[in-house]
């Protein structure tokens, strides 16, 4: 053998190698048996007897998640914690597709007149995962849990609540320190746990006394709830396996997922490749806009453009020169250019009208919004007492570092002011900066750029969280209003039980906050997912709530994918 | 000096690095922006809550006695409380350190193998064009990070040609085998599971290699400098003189002493690759310790911080131990010099 040969002898062994290793010459797993029997499918008499009995195909419905994942009901409240609470855990009540509330483990209330006293009467027959009957004084436990740890959603829903009691098995009462209107609302958020349960699994050391952990630890990678599905596998970095609760009280989709599996990643190459492969069901929302371009290109693939409780905002500071003088304001609300901002955004997006996102109850659609017209920004602007004197007051535009499609619109907004002679100065500021800049006066931007999410589908909350004084220092409101009247008539709103009459104060509320022009308001967010045709996603047809963590209900939808 | 007195002395250096390291990751950790305590309640939990578990984890106390509390624990193997998973860090640890372990492993054998192999090649076939080809390899390897190659391999090996799984240690419908090393592929083995031992090796050769293609193209061109400079001294000529088959040269009186350097940047490596893996640990949703350790850094979770650092830090001084005593092997002139020095 010559020696010139050599080489490509060593190189035809080393492709060989690596072509076994490729070809997958190993031997195939054997598939577990499935954990919950099938429905057994009769097969032809003529076929032999051991193919007699198919088991049926499990219907899985997979989802990626931003990571990590907090399935304490005291603990999480970020997006995949909230879906997986809403699927592991029933609520006293149920948010509807039209902004409001069903009853659910309640199956009624009585309110009394003065409007502090709640009187829930639970379903019957209602069993926990393990097979317990959930009784009021689960309820009572699940309140009391989730006050004394004070994470997850206790802000939402423990203020105001003077005392829960269980009058017997089937009826719980709640009283109130004052009426409030997002009370009933606020019970989305109060996920009931099997007390005997969370107690036999409680360590004795911990921080709540008595109470020991309150069975945080268990809780973190088991459940203890009542709801369609219930945790099978939880390796905590890597995904979130859910089985179906056949002994559930609801009703499921005819084709509801046997399995559900939340699984921790969103990197782009992941997501594209599991879609391609019919791996993954649904996407998550954080991919960009490229790669939704990409993924909407697989066949049997859709982008769905649902809307969500969150709008894009440009806090505008009203206790700086030259934002503190409300001809300024009203002078850049007017030059800014909605349409060329809102066309930045997925197709479905649409610009904000008024204060709060069009999908609160309580959003007034008639409130008075601002579009591009110069001569209307110049004309306010020539009565703004920095009119002659702009070049000494540039105007800081602050956009997140970490959220890097911002920086579009804070140029398209500079662009904008350019032709009004106002100077605009970008700055590119990480999320931790910003919510340290927007704690204090001396160090809040002129324009902070964020999106706000209402924690509840009610605009007086909405209202609240950005222009009540409470949330001045925060990032929710860089604006710095201040406002002593506002802050009153808000209370005053959501102190008002009478639906109609509360939404008459909201409507008044927002057509006074477009005309002081705090902020300008840019568009109402669409939480974009990529997802499989094959799944009949009642979100995609507005018939699910758009409360964060319901829209990906799991027991309402269907799977049929091949 | 013996072995023996050999390891007992660097494990006591090790122990005075570690110290070292813990009280400089505790101060790092510490000046990082953001409040642990709010970050982990969450950005509208009530005061009394944050200063509540400021209070449980003695951040409302001076450095030094912070410092004090946890190096009283962490003497007792107590890391406290991970902030994220609300579990005992050790346990944590525990559980996400055999995934990285196995990922690190398999990546090291890919590394020496593929490493040596190819060096090997190079040298042997000097100035050939396969000599060239695995420079070019080399080149590529060397100045590519190991989660372009993770994307590469998703987007060839998953995406297009599906020949292997995209993420995870299993397949959805595989059993796991019962927990002995927390190493799947050892544990399918231990438990007689070849089925599942096949669908692990499938699921870790991705990662596995991503990892391992930096490394691979560095101990390849050190491999090949190393023999290469060998490859000129006299014993060669001799040997090939007195008629020792190549195949004797190459691999007996060549190899062996060529891979000194080679070891020692080995070692080194495999020990990195602990804690640079968090980008291919994430495309392949791959449960280890690097990502555990970045979800830790990005949510300010100080005693995981802590724990994983020490964690690497104890690795790479194992890793340079091992490296130490495997060249000593490898060169008896190594061995002399340390007894005639004692």
């Amino acid at each position: 053998m010559s020696m010139a040969r050599k080489p490509l002898i060593v190189l035809g062994v080393l492709l060989s190698v690596f072509s076994l290793l490729a070809t997958q010459c190993a031997p195939q797993a054997t598939p577990a048996p499935p954990t919950q029997a099938p429905a057994a499918t009769l097969a032809p008499a003529t076929q032999a007897p051991a193919a007699t009995q198919a088991p049926a195909k499990k219907r899985v419905l997979r989802i990626t998640f931003a990571w990590p994942n907090r399935i304490d009901p005291a603990v999480g409240s970020d997006y995949v914690g909230s879906t997986s609470l809403a699927n592991l855990y029933d609520t006293l009540v149920f948010p509807n597709a039209k902004g409001g509330i069903d009853p659910w483990l309640a199956e009624s209330w009585d309110v009394s007149p003065d409007g502090l006293t709640y009187t829930f009467h639970l379903r019957k027959g209602v069993k926990f995962h393990d097979g317990t009957p959930l009784k009021a004084s689960d309820v009572v436990y699940s309140f009391n849990r989730l006050k004394t740890i004070g994470e997850g959603y206790a802000y939402l829903v423990t203020p105001g609540v003077a005392s829960v009691r269980a009058v017997d098995d089937a009826t719980v009462e709640f009283k109130l320190e004052k009426p409030s209107a997002l009370f009933l609302p606020s019970l989305v958020r109060l996920y009931i746990v099997n007390e005997a349960l969370v107690r036999q699994n409680t360590k004795p050391e911990g921080p709540y006394g008595e109470n020991g952990d309150y069975g945080k630890e268990w809780l973190q990678t088991h459940d203890a709830g009542s709801g369609p599905y219930m945790v099978k596998e939880f390796p905590l970095e890597q995904y979130l396996l859910m089985e179906k609760f056949t002994d559930w009280w609801g009703q499921f989709h005819p084709n509801a997922p046997d399995e559900v599996r939340f699984i921790g990643t969103t990197e782009a190459v992941t997501v594209r490749s599991l879609m391609e492969n019919k791996e993954l069901e649904i996407s998550d929302q954080w991919q960009s806009f490229e790669a939704y371009k990409a993924l909407e290109q697989i066949e049997g693939v859709k982008i769905a453009a649902l809307p969500s409780m969150s709008s894009f905002y440009y806090m505008v500071n009203t206790k700086k020169p030259p934002t503190d003088d409300i001809h300024c304001r009203r002078a850049m609300a007017w030059a800014f250019d909605y349409e060329a901002a809102v066309s930045l955004e997925w197709p479905g997006t649409k610009q904000m009208v008024g204060p709060v996102p069009a999908t609160l109850a309580g959003h007034d659609p008639n409130v008075f919004t601002f579009h591009r017209d110069l001569d209307k920004a110049r004309g306010e602007l020539a009565q703004c007492k920095y009119a002659n004197e702009l070049d000494k007051y540039p105007v800081d535009v602050h956009w997140v570092a970490e959220v890097p499609d911002e920086e579009k619109w804070a140029l398209l907004f500079q662009s904008n002011m350019a032709d009004i002679g106002i100077k605009v100065n970008v700055v590119k500021v990480p999320w931790l900066s910003m919510v340290e800049n927007t704690s204090k006066l001396e160090t809040a931007p002129h324009i902070a750029t964020i999106y706000v999410s209402s924690d509840l589908p009610e605009a007086g909350l909405m209202l609240k969280q950005r222009y009540h004084s409470s949330t001045t220092g925060t990032w929710q409101q860089n604006e710095w209003l201040q406002d002593k009247e506002l802050d009153a008539a808000i209370e005053d709103a959501l102190a008002t039980l009478d639906q109609n009459e509360r939404f008459a104060k909201y409507a008044k509320i927002q057509q006074q906050i477009a005309e002081l022009a705090p902020s300008i308001f840019i568009y109402d967010q669409v939480e974009k997912h990529a997802y499989r045709t094959c799944v009949d996603w009642p979100a995609t047809r507005g018939e699910s709530s758009v409360v964060m963590g319901y829209q990906l209900f799991a027991a309402h939808i269907g799977v049929d994918c091949p | 000096m013996s072995l023996l007195s050999f390891l007992v002395r660097r494990l006591v250096h090790a122990v005075f690095v570690l110290f070292g390291l813990s009280i400089v990751i505790f101060i790092i950790a510490r000046v990082m922006p953001g409040d642990p305590a709010r970050m982990a309640v969450g950005a509208r939990a009530p005061q009394w809550v944050v200063d509540r578990l400021r209070a449980q984890m003695h951040l409302d106390q001076p450095l030094v006695v912070q410092y004090g509390y946890w190096l009283r624990d962490a003497l007792q193997g107590d890391f406290g409380l991970s902030l994220v998973t609300q579990r005992p860090v050790t346990r944590d640890i525990q559980e996400f350190f055999p995934a990285s372990l196995e990922l690190v492993l398999f990546s090291g054998v890919l590394s020496a193998v593929g490493g040596i192999g190819l060096g090997t090649l190079s040298a042997r076939y000097k100035d050939t064009w396969i000599d060239n080809l695995v420079r070019l390899f080399s080149y590529a390897g060397v100045v590519t990070p190991s989660f372009v190659f993770a994307i590469l391999f998703v987007l060839l090996f998953g995406f297009t040609l599906k020949w292997f799984p995209i993420i995870g240690r299993l397949s959805e419908n595989v059993p796991a085998p019962p927990t002995i090393t927390g190493l799947i592929t050892l544990d399918a083995l231990l438990a007689g599971q070849v089925g599942t031992f096949a669908d692990a090796l499938k699921h870790i050769v991705l990662p596995a290699l991503s990892l391992a293609m930096g490394s691979i193209a560095q101990e390849a061109r050190i491999t090949r400098a190393s023999m290469a400079d060998n490859l000129n001294k006299d014993y060669i000529a001799a040997a090939r003189a007195l008629g020792v088959p190549e195949r004797i040269v190459m691999g007996r009186f060549l190899l062996k002493p060529s891979l000194i350097p080679t070891v020692s940047i080995l070692g080194l490596d495999i020990a990195a690759t602990l804690s640079i893996a968090f980008l291919v640990e994430l495309i392949f949703n791959w449960p280890g310790l690097a990502r555990y350790g970045m979800t830790a850094m990005l949510h300010k979770d100080l005693n995981a911080i802590s724990a994983v650092i020490l964690v690497l830090g104890a690795a790479f001084i194992l890793a340079n131990i091992l490296v130490d005593v495997i060249v000593a092997q490898l060169d008896p002139r190594i061995r002399l010099r340390a007894a005639r020095s004692e």
